[in-house]
Order: C-alpha cells, then structure tokens, then sequence
C-alpha cells in the first residue's frame, strides 16, 4: 500500500510526466488557453492513459514477454493507445452526447500523444505490477491535468497583464512554463527523508 | 522469430481492427443529413444572433424542431429561404434587419483624460474603477467589443470605436459586452441614410461640457426642427428610427447640432 502511494505521490508532483520528463508538452502549450478546455483535455488524458496503461501492461506480460518478442514493444503500444482512443471516442459518442461535445475534440489529439506512450514506456521499464501500472497511468494523468490546470488559470490572468510587447504570446508562455518547471523542482525534496 | 512477430503483431492488429469495425457499427450515432446541408449553408461565424451557442447547435435545433426560429441574423433572407427549403417549409419574413451604432464618437482629445490608467486594459475593468477617461459614460477605447465581434465589423482608431456598416450583421455580441452599454441597434432600410446620436451621456451642459468637446449637450434644438425624428430622454437626444420619414428631417437636425455629436450613418 505504501508502495501505490508513494508511486501516486512521486507521479502526480516530483516525477511529473509535463515538468519533469518533457512529455506532452503539445497539449501542455496548445490546450491551456482556458481552464474550461484545459479541464476537458485533462480528464481525457487521465481516462485514455489509465485505460492504456493497464492494457498495455495485459498485452507486454501476457503476449510480448512469453514470445519473447520486447522489440515490437513501441509498435504494439502505438497500435494499443490509437485502437483505445477511437473506442473510447465511440463508446462517449454513443453514450454522452454533451461528454462528447466537450472532451470530443481532444480525444484524436490524445492519439498521438508522447505522455500516454511515455507513461506505458516507463511503466514495463519500471517493472510496475499490474495495480502499480494503473495507479501510475492514473496519477501519471492526474498530474498532466494539474498542471495543465495551473497553466491554464496563470494564462488567463496573464490576458491582462501588462508585458512587455516582445514577450506577448509564446515568449511569455513558455517562460511561465520554465518557472513552472522549476517550482515542481522543489517537489522533489518531499521524500528525501524517507 | 520472424514469423512469431509478425504474427503476433498482425493478430493484436487484426483483433483491434475487427474490435473497431464492430463497435462502430454496433455504436453508430444517427445523424440526420439535413443537419449536415444546414451547416454547409450557413455562415459558420458562430455570432450567436439565434439564439444558439454557434451554428451547429442551431442547425440541429432548426431540423429537430423543424421551425427557423429567429432565423439567421447574418445569413440574410437568402439563407433562410434556402434552409427552409431543406426542411419543406416556408420561410417567414425575418425581423428587421438592424446594424449597431456606437454612442460615442469622440476621439482622444475630445474627451479629455486626466488621469493615468494603469490597470488591466480592458474597458471592463477599467469601468470598476471608474475608467480611463473623464466622462463616466463614454468609450474607454479598449476594444472589448472589438474582440467578440465576429466579422470585424468593429475596429478601433484613435480610442473610438468606428462601425463598418457594411459588415455590422447585427448580431448583438458588443451590445452585451460593452460595460457603458453604448451600442445602439439601428433599422436597416437601404436607400435611406439615418443618423445617429454619437452620446451618451446624460449629465447637463456644464457636466458634459467639463468631460468632452463633443457631446450632447441636451439643447434640444434637433427636435425643434420640422418633423423631427428626434426626441429627448432625460438630457440626451434619440432619433426615434420608426419616425424617420425622410432624410431631410434628419440632416436639418442634424446641422442644427451646435457640437456636431450627430453623425451620418454611412450606409
């Protein structure tokens, strides 16, 4: 039990999968406009990256490791993820019309995005248990939408400060995500004492 | 090892695929093709002038419901008629068609500024705090309606908003964004020029005079013209737009105008 939460802990603020290993950024910098938006692509991530993370650890112990087939592993967790997001599309389409019109439009974005391959990567690399693979893949997209969150609300207040005109639009963006980065930094003292 | 490959490979793909091709069946939404061929017609500016968040949910409001509503503001008749012909039904005559003018045309200048605002630059909060100009009912000339203007009708010069006629489609989007409520809806009549009070503030002569060169004083002299299209409300003068017969009344009081506060709508 410790285990699983020192695992959600280290996902969701030390290690996070946006400030401390680079992944995702795409979204990071194109959905964080607004907090509504960055909200609906959050919870599409959490939901495809634990949905892939616990399907891919199924298919690289059940199939790849008896075959002894590791090499197709990137080829196989591309074809999972891509396949996952198109039934979850469906399967909201189907379901939950306003769902749908909400998360629709970020969930082809999600297909393509490094974080959730990143978090399946990491996760046989780590040699993760099946509930430590979902917990992982769930606090891993827990932390992508807290910081998209973050984003997002210092963007909108940034509307309407007052910046120099050189720094106006991506300059100013990618400078708050520096500084962003380095106060998740401080995170990682949390457990240095254990 | 070849082969285990790209069996496996070609299994887990072929499972997915045969998974997606029978959910997709299995799960498929029907849409009706008359929301598509609205959608196609209309103008996909997402104004909101119907009443709708923008023009998909208003497409399918419009083949669910099978009635056009308030129509398409921006569409014009043209497009209403066609997408009353998809669903077999007749159009109704649209509303009258009305463009904004903005009650207040003074430039930097006329209005006199004697503070410095260093706040947020949006009109709205510069409004909470009493605004970036003198005149507590005149523009602030930050463009807030500039930006939900969907058609760039709006632009903004000198911190006075200037209205492109032509391009204004009436959709009403600066009317409720504008904190000093100075836009006002005009009727559309082709041919006829109309004129339009550039103020709104409704203080007497000595408190507009004191903020700005260019305001209604609230002399009355417009309405004392012949046929004047033109009434009073409190210390501010309106062109009562169904009263305007002709032209002519309307120039006469506007050249009576001692501080040249009303305009040509340039049509």
């Amino acid at each position: 039990m410790t285990e699983l939460i020192l695992i959600f802990i280290s996902t969701l603020l030390i290690n996070n999968l946006v400030l401390s290993y680079f992944l995702g950024i795409c979204p990071f910098l194109g959905v964080s406009g607004k907090i509504e938006s960055a909200f609906g692509m959050g919870m599409a991530v959490t939901f495809v990256m634990t949905l892939a993370t616990s399907i891919s650890w199924l298919i690289y112990h059940l199939i790849l490791v008896k075959f002894n087939l590791l090499f197709l592993q990137l080829v196989i967790f591309i074809l999972v993820i891509a396949s996952l997001v198109q039934m979850v599309e469906m399967f909201i389409r189907k379901f939950s019309s306003s769902l749908y019109q909400s998360l629709g439009i970020y969930l082809p974005l999600i297909t393509t995005n490094c974080a959730i391959l990143g978090a399946a990567i990491f996760m046989v690399a780590r040699k993760y248990t099946f509930v430590e693979g979902v917990v992982f893949g769930f606090s891993g997209g827990l932390g992508f939408s807290l910081v998209l969150l973050v984003m997002a609300g210092i963007r909108e207040e940034l509307d309407y400060a007052d910046i120099p005109k050189v720094f106006k639009g991506t300059p100013i963006t990618l400078i708050t995500a520096g500084l962003l980065a380095l106060i998740f930094m401080g995170f990682s003292g949390l457990f240095s004492n254990l | 090892m070849i082969i285990t490959a790209v069996l496996t490979l070609g299994l887990i793909g072929f499972t997915f695929a045969v998974l997606l091709a029978f959910l997709s069946k299995k799960l498929k939404v029907e849409t009706d093709p008359k929301v598509d061929q609205v959608n196609e017609i209309l103008p996909n500016i997402n104004c909101g002038a119907c009443g709708f968040s923008g023009c998909n949910p208003f497409a399918e409001a419009v083949v669910k419901e099978g009635k056009l509503f308030n129509g398409c503001l921006p569409g014009g008749s043209q497009i209403n008629e066609e997408i009353a012909k998809i669903l077999g039904i007749t159009a109704t005559k649209s509303k009258v068609e009305k463009i904004v003018v903005c009650r207040c045309q003074a430039e930097v200048g006329e209005k006199k500024i004697s503070t410095t605002y260093k706040g947020p630059k949006t009109c709205k909060a510069s409004h909470i705090v009493g605004g970036a100009i003198d005149c507590t009912w005149g523009c602030l000339g930050f463009g807030d309606c500039v930006k939900v203007c969907p058609t760039g009708a709006l632009v903004l010069k000198n911190k006075r908003i200037e209205v492109i006629f032509d391009k204004c489609i009436g959709c009403g989007n600066c009317v409720t964004e504008c904190p000093r409520d100075l836009f006002e809806y005009a009727p559309f009549k082709e041919k006829m020029k109309l004129c339009y009070v550039a103020c709104s503030n409704n203080e007497k002569v000595l408190g507009v005079k004191a903020v700005c060169s260019r305001g209604c004083i609230g002399c009355t002299l417009c309405t004392k013209v012949e046929d004047s299209p033109y009434e009073m409300k409190g210390n501010l003068s309106y062109v009562n737009y169904p009263e305007a017969k002709n032209h002519q009344s309307l120039d006469a009081g506007k050249n009576k105008c001692p501080t040249k506060c009303i305009l040509d709508l340039n049509v």
